[in-house]
């Protein structure tokens, strides 16, 4: 990164140091990432970094911007983001990390990098049209009963399946034929 | 006034009680609950993190269903009204993405113009109701009893698409504690996550955050949380239960419309008392006696 100060040259601070930054940068959420200035309020911020060392939102950012593209998209790191938005309330920049990582999580998706626990909920849901069909068990219908509440749900799977067609199966025919 | 709820996946299955004092609190307050029917999930967190136009196709359904029907809808958890509320906004303002959901909607004669609105229950309750009317409605008020505020991440943020409360500072479910008779109290980091999204990836961190937050409520004097999310409020909930937490006095976590349901007058039963996992008899039993 450019420490400079002179007035001319302050915006070089804020353009984007590597292609992988420029990449994310395009992304839907991720527009704003070259307007980090590394000042670390999001990882002073953030819950998680707050309760263990494994995870730094400020040193992921800076990564990206440093374009380590394969190391930040097969770790878990941004998928350890609890999308809280605290950082991005901080932030004095204008930058969301939370929108960041969602950015660099649908990248890594694209490319096969995805921690099962998503890959199985995201299967459920496009296969039932929501996450908790197979918990809904008679004993839920009986709750329900009691308290006066409609037991039948009436969950919607067809469009999810159109879903699945358009947005997950094509990518995934994209990929096995190598195009 | 009638409004749409749209329930969600986990709140009718996992923490009914939830739903069941919502529509008793909101009816008996003049707002007549009708449940939207055909949903599917909003698609947050999971579908969200995978595809941008999915996730905008998952609740874009919502909203056209809602569009059909001619009324706002109601959301009860974070999560959904969060999704809901960040989609409405994308495809109000890109025109070409809903043009993309709208050509999936056209198959089964649905379609999305922007014409409802999302509310989440706060912003029904401090705004389409009022604490005014709140505070007339209460027949049996509570005797000033300690309570603590979780807001809920998405439900506060990002304001910008929410606009429910001040994201910092916010005051919505303190001044409903205090409209039923209740005392709200602070503490250190209100406003901070519960932890919940977190247990998908690593349980341990997500019970560390949530008994954190457990812990400042309890240092800070309060006898009950409430709360505005069912993510949350289950979250609060388990975390008091893990390994090494036997000793711990419980502190009982209830969802804003089960607190305000006594002092309104509604029956124990319909507020689906008897589910909660932590008794919350100390906290509603404070009301309709004296201080
Ligand atoms: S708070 Fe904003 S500017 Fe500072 S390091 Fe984090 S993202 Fe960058
Ligand atoms: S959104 Fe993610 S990075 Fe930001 S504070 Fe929350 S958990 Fe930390």
């Amino acid at each position: 990164m450019h420490t400079c100060t002179t007035k001319g040259q302050e915006k070089s601070i804020h353009v984007p140091t590597s292609a992988f930054a420029k990449e994310v940068e395009k992304v839907e959420g991720g527009e704003a990432i070259n307007k980090c200035i590394q000042c670390g309020i999001c990882t002073a911020s953030c819950v998680v970094a707050n309760a263990t060392d494994l995870y730094r939102p400020r040193r992921m950012i800076q990564k990206i911007i440093l374009g380590l593209r394969e190391e930040v998209l097969s770790s878990d790191q941004s998928w350890l983001c609890l999308n809280c938005r605290m950082c991005e309330e901080r932030c004095q920049e204008g930058v969301s990390p939370a929108e960041i990582f969602l950015a660099v999580r649908t990248i890594a998706a694209r490319e096969g990098h995805v921690p099962r626990v998503f890959k199985e909920a995201v299967k459920t849901v496009l296969e039932d049209g929501w996450m908790l069909k197979d918990a809904y068990t008679d004993f839920q219908e009986d709750e329900r009963e009691d308290l006066g509440l409609n037991p039948e749900l009436h969950m919607n799977n067809e469009f999810v399946g159109k879903l699945r067609k358009r947005y997950f199966e094509r990518k995934k025919a994209a990929e096995e034929s190598g195009s | 006034m009638d409004m749409l709820l749209y329930r969600g996946c986990t709140t009718p299955v996992r923490l009914p009680a939830y739903e069941a004092a919502t529509i008793a609190v909101l009816e008996k307050l003049g707002v007549n609950v009708i449940e939207l029917k055909d949903t599917n999930c909003c698609g947050a967190q999971y579908v969200e993190s995978m595809d941008r136009m999915a996730f905008a196709s998952m609740s874009g359904r919502i909203l056209a269903l809602a569009e059909r029907e001619e009324k706002d809808i109601l959301a009860i958890c974070g999560a959904c009204s969060g999704s809901l509320k960040t989609n409405k906004h994308f495809l109000d303002h890109d025109i070409r993405a809903r043009d993309e959901v709208n050509s999936l909607l056209a198959e089964e004669g649905l379609k999305y113009s922007g014409k409802v609105r999302v509310r989440h229950l706060l912003q029904v309750l401090a705004e389409d109701i009022g604490f005014d009317k709140i505070e007339r409605a209460v027949v049996k008020p509570y005797n000033g009893i300690k309570m603590a505020a979780h807001y809920g991440c998405h439900v506060t943020r990002p304001y910008e698409i929410v606009h429910v409360d001040d994201p910092e500072n916010p005051t919505i479910l303190d001044r409903l504690v205090e409209a039923v008779g209740g005392q709200a109290v602070d503490y250190p980091g209100k406003t901070r996550c519960c932890g919940g999204p977190m247990l998908a990836m690593d349980e341990d961190v997500a019970t560390t955050i949530g008994l954190d937050k457990i812990d400042n409520v309890t240092k800070a004097g309060a006898d009950g949380i409430v709360t505005a999310c069912v993510f949350c409020d289950i979250q609060l909930t388990q975390v008091q239960f893990g390994g090494g937490t036997s000793d711990r006095q419980k502190i009982p976590v209830l969802p804003i419309t089960q607190f305000l349901g006594p002092a309104l007058g509604l029956d124990e039963d319909m507020l689906g008392v008897e589910l909660n996992k932590i008794d919350p008899h100390s906290v509603i039993d404070c009301c309709g006696v004296s201080q």
